[in-house]
């Protein structure tokens, strides 16, 4: 898996700055306690972030089968991949 | 190659537009429950004249918890996937009234969940990947009545309410999503028609016959293709003037 070079953390920061650059977003600055929805990104960009970092790590934690409701903060979001990365 | 994904790719219209499709440039990957017997023999073809072009991936729809994973390995075999076909249906006919309540339920699984399932984990890839092009296979009968028709109706009128709110979810991110209506074709579908039937709806019909299976699948193939860039949201119509 491709989180050993980097972290899960690290990956996860990544594509959020990468996603508002590309849909030119401006970014909230990044802590755990941001609440995704005062981040700058809307729920498209989002469903982005979700999908490249299927690519990136090997798992989306939203399509395990079970109902997942989607996390508030980021900090949320970062632990939900570290728990299905492990 | 451009790959696009052909669901019900392996009979009638899905493989006639897997033809046409391979023909043109594109790399098909046919999705079906069964390989059939034409669709050997068009695998076969489609190697000799473009070598790689047609794939055939064997998958039951109807198994909406499998298709995460099925997209999964989709992409990883074959990269980025530009073009979505949802053709993939069945078109049982029968009164309301007497139509088993499994028939309902399969039409409504196989011609609207499964395709609203497909396409929600292809268009992820899509617009992680930058952009991509969707057509939902509806139908006139999805704007238009006919009698023993309106389950198949129902899901077909739902394939074009999904197709406009969907084009505009996913419109920014380039990824264009339309829909095609054809009128009564000659396949498998439609081999219960009796010829009175058949004979009233060419006597209706604008053009005085029944539409062919390649002009759906041009229209397909102009939807996908280069020259429909500023097209999304909409239903192109194949019917031969049946409901002008």
């Amino acid at each position: 898996m491709m989180a050993t070079t980097m972290s899960v953390r690290s990956t996860v920061t990544a594509r959020f700055e990468q996603v508002a650059r590309e849909q030119k977003k401006t970014l909230a600055p990044l802590s755990d306690d941001l609440v995704l929805l005062d981040s700058g990104l809307d729920s498209l960009c989002l469903a982005i972030i979700v999908a490249r970092l299927e690519d990136a790590l090997g798992v989306d934690p939203f399509s395990s089968g079970k109902d997942a409701e989607f996390p508030v903060t980021l900090g949320d979001f970062i632990r939900l991949y570290e728990d299905a990365a492990r | 190659m451009r790959n696009v994904i052909v669901t019900g790719g392996s009979r009638g219209l899905g493989l006639g537009l897997a033809r046409r499709l391979t023909r043109a440039g594109y790399r098909v990957i046919a999705i079906a429950r069964k390989e059939t017997n034409q669709l050997t023999l068009a695998m076969e073809e489609a190697e000799r004249a473009h070598p790689g072009s047609f794939h055939f991936v064997p998958f039951d729809l109807a198994e909406t918890a499998a298709i995460a994973a099925l997209v999964k390995s989709l992409r990883n075999a074959h990269g980025p996937i530009y073009g979505l076909v949802n053709n993939a249906a069945v078109g049982f006919d029968g009164v309301l009234a007497l139509m088993p309540n499994t028939q309902i339920e399969q039409l409504v699984r196989m011609n609207t969940l499964s395709p609203i399932v497909l396409t929600k984990y292809v268009v992820r890839a899509m617009m992680a990947d930058g952009g991509g092009r969707i057509v939902n296979v509806a139908s006139i009968v999805g704007f238009t009545g006919y009698s023993g028709l309106s389950v198949y109706g129902a899901t077909k009128a739902s394939m074009l309410g999904f197709t406009r709110s969907l084009a505009r979810e996913v419109g920014r991110m380039g990824v264009t999503v339309n829909s095609i209506a054809p009128g009564f074709l000659d396949t498998d579908m439609t081999h219960g028609l009796d010829d009175e039937h058949r004979q009233q709806i060419v006597r209706r019909s604008a053009l005085r016959r029944l539409p062919e299976v390649d002009d759906v699948a041009g229209a397909v193939e102009f939807l996908l293709g280069d020259a429909a860039k500023s097209i999304t949201g909409t239903v192109l119509t194949v019917d031969a003037g049946n409901t002008a």
